[in-house]
């Protein structure tokens, strides 16, 4: 579904990115860990465009990212739900979904408003539709922004620290959310440090530190049976 | 020194034919000035050099040169290249566009740069375009922010605009001048003039106090 092959970025003369090859098979769950600055944001972010990889190649769902046309394209497809859940202020929760549905694949308000409903429920927010993002728990923000995202019906998501912004008695509730889409078969890459969550529902996870792609396997080869030194003691300081 | 009440009770009408007159290029102004600026504004956060460089350019010119000289350029220089005498209603809100359109540009940059980076990555990652998510997401939260520096840079229009007595036309500045060569009351005339612009820029800045409360509250809900 998503083929990384050999990218770099650089951020100036930071070389965030050192040369990164993974691949994500359609209905994985692959979950990236690794210390702060290590670019597993930078990784994910570069899989729908929002950082240009300096080198290397992306294909998402047979879509090489070339120009601006793939690029909006593998866009649709791929949604993406961010730390500090970048809801659209202005714009009531019904609104924040139907948006990008309306302007983009042009579906009809009536049908974009029904799908947007049946959404909420799913996320368990049904009587916020008329609500404005400021007036809503971090969590029921980011449980919006989930359901935006999966308005578009994308093939894949991609979660970059969803719950790094909540209070921890709120990161249940959008775990919960994403474990259910793991469930109904969403390919997803997550980025997050929650690693009772990878371990659960991970298929895959990637340790990354300082630009590589240290190692990977299933959440037991890594939290149990880590070969590589960097990844044992990186689990050692947070387990 | 005698005060002649009577003469600014009979000047008043003519005066006030003036003020709708500055009223009319100021609003003309501004208008066009808002669509100008909004454009130019974007354009000088494009990430196309040329674009980007045009649009700075402009800018610099028009905040570098006083809008005395550039009505003169527009009135006197221009017709010159163009072979044909500009009417002076026209050069006068081409020349105070033109002008206000660079203030506000400024003003519009600073409002989009303004708007976190994540609502235009949240567009993007969406599938919308660059200019849907600019419209849709990143303009509307912006307008609101900008709306008081808006609001002065329209006051200040309105008052520049008795600049462009200097090419003749008659809008309240220069009725002033005219009533007085005839009646040599500078003093009672100037002192109404300054009052009816007081007037006038009082309502504007109420107008725009009026706008920033109902935005805020909107804000809230």
């Amino acid at each position: 579904m998503i083929n990384i092959k050999n990218v770099h970025k650089h951020f100036g003369k930071l070389h965030v990115l050192k040369g990164i090859n993974a691949d994500i098979a359609e209905k994985e769950v692959v979950v990236v860990i690794g210390p702060s600055g290590s670019g597993k944001s930078t990784l994910l972010r570069c899989i729908n465009y929002l950082e240009e990889p300096t080198e290397g190649e992306i294909i998402v769902d047979g879509i090489p990212l070339t120009n601006e046309a793939n690029i909006n394209k593998v866009r649709e497809e791929v949604g993406m739900v961010f730390q500090r859940f970048n809801l659209f202020p202005h714009k009531s929760v019904l609104e924040n979904i139907i948006l990008a549905p309306m302007t983009v694949r042009k579906t009809p308000k009536s049908e974009a408003v029904k799908i947007a409903q049946d959404l909420l429920v799913k996320v368990g927010l049904a009587d916020k539709e008329h609500a404005y993002p400021e007036q809503l728990s971090g969590g029921q923000q980011q449980r919006v922004a989930i359901a935006r995202a999966l308005a578009m019906k994308p093939k894949i998501m991609l979660f970059d620290e969803p719950t790094s912004a909540l209070d921890p008695e709120m990161v249940k509730e959008v775990l919960d959310v994403m474990k259910s889409l793991a469930h109904e078969g969403m390919t997803m890459a997550i980025v997050t440090h929650e690693m009772g969550f990878a371990r659960e529902v991970g298929d895959r996870v990637l340790f990354m530190d300082e630009g590589r792609l240290v190692e990977e396997g299933t959440p037991e080869e890594i939290f149990s049976h880590a070969k590589e030194d960097r990844t044992k003691s990186f689990l050692s300081k947070i387990l | 020194m005698n005060f002649d009440f009577d003469l600014i009770v009979r000047s008043f009408p003519l005066l006030l034919v003036g003020a709708g007159v500055t009223v009319q290029i100021t609003a003309f102004s501004v208008s066009l000035g808002l669509l100008i600026g909004m454009f130019v504004g974007i354009a000088r956060l494009s990430n196309t050099w040329i674009i980007k460089a045009l649009a700075a350019v402009y800018v610099d010119f028009i905040r570098g040169t006083p809008l005395l000289v550039q009505i003169f350029l527009i009135y006197f220089a221009l017709p010159i290249i163009v072979g044909q005498r500009i009417d002076p209603f026209i050069a006068a809100i081409t020349a105070c566009s033109i002008n206000s359109g660079a203030y506000v540009a400024e003003i519009f940059r600073g409002g989009i740069q303004s708007i976190d980076k994540g609502q235009m990555e949240a567009g993007r990652s969406l599938g919308m375009t660059w200019g849907q998510t600019m419209r849709h997401i990143i303009l509307p939260q912006a307008f609101k922010r900008i709306i008081p520096p808006l609001g002065n840079e329209f006051i200040a229009m309105m008052k520049d605009s008795s600049l462009v007595s200097v090419i003749g036309f008659e809008e309240l500045t220069r009725r002033g001048q005219l009533i007085i060569a005839r009646t040599y009351g500078s003093f009672e005339i100037w002192l109404s003039v300054a009052f009816i612009y007081l007037i006038m820029t009082f309502t504007i800045s109420r107008l725009v106090d009026y706008l920033e409360r109902r935005y805020k509250i909107d804000d809230k809900h």
